[in-house]
């Protein structure tokens, strides 16, 4: 294909075609698509000028992230513009009395109305200053790579060194990796337990707290940072109540108790939440862009809810079961099979309750747990905090994305106005707060213990 | 055993520029291993050892290095 035509760069991996059908669900409800964002916030400006270099170096080296994704056939590939647009923006953004000039840019642009998908520029950057305040934004279009691609790009960035920079390199996919491992008939096989996999979820009724019929009209956020001491009773607490492979876990948990809290009388039988194992080894450079994630389901039913020992104990059982039965790589050729789907058919497969006819996921979860890019500095600059963002599909209009920066845990709840509001958050991160902190009375000030528990 | 598991988790879960180097008694969560990996890793060491390793001591002590490791499996092929 690429012979024949010169100007594809990529084509898209199976993983690239689930966060594709994710996209074209979110255009159908006329935002935007799949865009996804990184802020660092920082003390000072960086070096600009070493930062642009560095830039221009990565689209030098990675053409792809200045590319246009466009479909030929059946198929979606990364396409060599005719005339590449600029991906590096600087804005002053002046302080004004109305609101938080870095922050309303920051919504601007993840909520820019919809452009077609070969318009859009897959990465961009911006660097934005208010005066005081200084945060460099990243926004990617999901299909180009997961949240662990967009941190190698930051740590790239982040790399002074050139010939560091030179260790990050593409390579093959390790979706097509691992699919290429599995012989014909082991393809059927797993395709078949994943299946029916499935169809053991969909047994339940998933509860999507959000009740209103209301046409999604722009993504919010919603950022709390722990303190590096309640972080630190958060991490045992995690560790105690799931072991130690389960920080993710605890954090969905408690959220799924949250949301059982403030939400009146919720329709449904159970939580179903999806979360990405990743096939990428941790802390390797390399592949840089691409997805190379595979989406699994943590489902609770709600009598498990009162009870938090109960409910820990059956997401780490289902979890490791999972893993004992390969169900994690069984995903993969359903993955394969599915990005030969029309994208509105695999949106379908993936968000439908097939026996219900509803929608799967309560919420969307994603953890990126302590990340690489930084440290303390980018480019220069002290690094102050970070948070992410995702635009979500409706239902569920509610995303939480976490992660643990300068030992410090990050919440950033995003989710769709007015099908939720600011009122509403607040009440789940008072819920929330009280979940992740719980089970240590007199430790820590405002840990409450919570009625449901024994 | 330790070249099993050196094999396993430089291929499956952790990169490290330099493997050789990687000591038997270097932190392997410090260098990157995480929930998921560590569970990958417990499957991997119950189906390839036959052991039976229980979940009350999943802990820091026990995966923190390959040392660790090696110590903790035997503890359970006895």
């Amino acid at each position: 294909m690429t012979a024949k035509n010169p100007d594809i760069l990529q084509a898209l991996n199976p993983a690239d075609c689930f966060t594709l059908a994710m996209d074209e669900q979110i255009r159908r409800e006329n935002m935007p698509g799949s865009l996804c964002g990184f802020a660092l916030e920082l003390d000072k400006m960086p070096d600009v000028a070493e930062l642009t270099r560095r830039i221009e170096e990565l689209v030098q080296r990675f053409p792809v992230v200045q590319s246009s994704l466009q479909q030929r056939g059946r198929r979606f590939y990364w396409c060599r513009r005719q005339q590449p647009r600029p991906i590096f923006f600087q804005r002053h953004c002046p302080a004004t009395d109305a609101a938080d000039p870095l922050r309303t840019y920051i919504l601007e642009h993840i909520n820019r109305s919809a452009e077609p998908r070969e318009a859009i520029n897959p990465l961009e950057f911006h660097l934005l200053s208010d005066g005081a305040r200084h945060l460099f934004f990243m926004r990617w279009l999901h299909p180009l790579c997961d949240a662990r691609g967009a941190d190698l790009i930051l740590k790239y960035l982040n790399t002074a060194d050139p010939g560091q920079r030179q260790s990050f390199a593409e390579s093959e996919p390790l979706v097509d990796v691992q699919l290429r491992k599995f012989s014909f008939w082991q393809k059927i096989r797993l395709f078949l337990k994943a299946k029916r996999h499935i169809e053991q979820l969909d047994r339940y009724r998933s509860i999507v707290p959000l009740q209103r019929d209301l046409p999604a009209r722009r993504l919010n956020y919603s950022t709390h940072r722990f303190s590096a001491e309640q972080t630190r009773l958060i991490n045992s607490l995690a560790r105690r109540q799931v072991g130690l492979t389960g920080t993710s876990l605890y954090y969905i948990g408690c959220l799924m108790r949250a949301l059982e809290q403030i939400t009146e009388q919720p329709e449904g039988d159970a939580y179903c939440v999806p979360y990405a194992f990743n096939l990428r080894r941790q802390k390797a450079l390399t592949p840089l862009l691409g997805n190379h994630i595979c989406p699994l389901f943590a489902q609770v039913p709600k009598p498990l809810l009162a009870n938090r020992q109960r409910l820990f104990e059956h997401l780490k059982k289902q979890n490791a079961e999972v893993i004992r039965q390969q169900i994690d790589y069984a995903f993969l050729p359903a993955m394969w099979a599915a990005s030969w789907l029309s994208l509105q058919k695999h949106g379908e497969q993936l968000r439908k309750s097939y026996h219900h006819g509803t929608e799967r996921s309560s919420f969307w979860f994603s953890d990126i747990g302590q990340p690489d890019s930084t440290t303390e500095n980018f480019c220069q600059a002290g690094v102050t905090g970070m948070f992410h963002l995702c635009q979500i599909s409706t239902p569920p209009a509610l995303a939480l994305l976490t992660c643990q920066f300068q030992k410090q845990l990050t919440l950033t709840y995003n989710f769709l106005e007015p099908l939720y509001d600011q009122s509403w958050l607040d009440r789940l991160h008072i819920a929330m707060t009280r979940e992740l902190l719980n089970d240590h009375p007199g430790e820590t000030a405002g840990t409450t213990n919570h009625p449901h528990d024994e | 055993m330790k070249d099993k598991l050196r094999k396993f988790i430089f291929q499956e879960l952790l990169f490290v520029a330099d493997p050789e180097q990687f000591r038997d008694d270097q932190d392997l969560l410090e260098a990157g291993l995480d929930s998921m990996g560590i569970m990958r890793l417990i499957m991997f060491i119950e189906s390839e050892f036959g052991v039976t390793l229980p979940d009350e001591e999943i802990e820091p002590d026990n995966v923190q290095s390959f040392d660790a490791l090696e110590r903790w499996i035997l503890r359970h092929r006895q």
